[in-house]
């Protein structure tokens, strides 16, 4: 997985390229434990091929902690397979998604 | 039943891409043997993603001591319908699994959740010192394949 990072307004863009599996998913978090505390961010999930349980928890850990430091997480551009995941174990009630990048980072 | 595919790899996250990939290739052949209709992608995204979680709780439940830390995924013609095995020598587990309370933030607990989600049928049995957990999905078609 490719982690591609860049800012718009206060947010940090994380775009995430390839397999979030069981595999890849400590790379995300160590990513993003490397980022302030209170930084919040958007993690783009277009070109997510595919997301298991493994990648849904560390974003699911991800929002706690940004949480905790009053910071936000949010999503942006779910693909169908990424969105099927969400929707089955109701973790989308835990993040704001958002369509597009321009409005994750203005709302 | 008639095999299909049989793959043993060593229970090792490294693996794990090998195991989602030949779920997938696996059933989007057989969909098309049996002429499915309706959504392949999703059909084979429900073997790709339950044999994805399957794999990964093989290989984090493999004790350090254990001396055959390894998988076994077996794919299956039943009936027309896709049977898939994953056989591992880890502790007995409880397959049975309540939905996560997503309220409380869990980082862990999906996994098999997911698959009795995904799957129409998910049976688990014990046999000898290896535990055996079986899937299958009834794919939509237009007649029955062999």
């Amino acid at each position: 997985m490719n982690i591609i990072e860049k800012s718009i307004n206060s947010y940090i863009i994380l775009s995430l390229e390839g397999i979030l599996n069981a595999s890849s998913a400590p790379m995300l978090k160590s990513y993003v434990a490397g980022l302030p505390d209170t930084q919040s961010i958007v993690v783009d999930l277009e070109n997510v091929e595919f997301i298991d349980s493994s990648g849904l928890g560390v974003l699911v850990g991800i929002a706690r902690k940004k949480k905790t430091s009053n910071a936000l997480v949010k999503l942006a551009r779910l693909n169908e397979r990424v969105k099927k995941v969400f929707e089955i174990t109701q973790a989308y009630t835990l993040f704001d998604i958002y369509d597009d990048l321009s409005a994750a980072a203005d709302a | 039943m008639n095999p299909i595919v049989t793959l043993t790899l060593q229970a090792d996250l490294r693996y794990l891409r090998i195991a989602a990939i030949t779920a997938s290739n696996v059933a989007e052949i057989f969909a098309d043997i049996a002429c499915t209709e309706g959504n392949i992608a999703e059909f084979c995204h429900a073997y790709e993603l339950s044999v994805s979680e399957a794999f990964t709780n093989s290989v984090r439940y493999a004790e350090p001591s254990q001396e055959k830390k390894q998988v076994t995924i077996c794919f299956w013609s039943d009936n027309g319908t896709l049977v898939v095995n994953i056989i591992d020598n880890n502790p007995q587990f409880d397959p049975i699994t309540d939905a996560p309370d997503i309220n409380s933030y869990p980082e862990g607990g999906y996994g098999l959740f997911l698959i009795h989600r995904l799957m129409d049928k998910v049976s688990y049995s014990r046999i000898d010192d290896s535990n055996m957990l079986t899937m299958t999905k009834q794919p939509k078609t237009t007649h029955t394949a062999t």
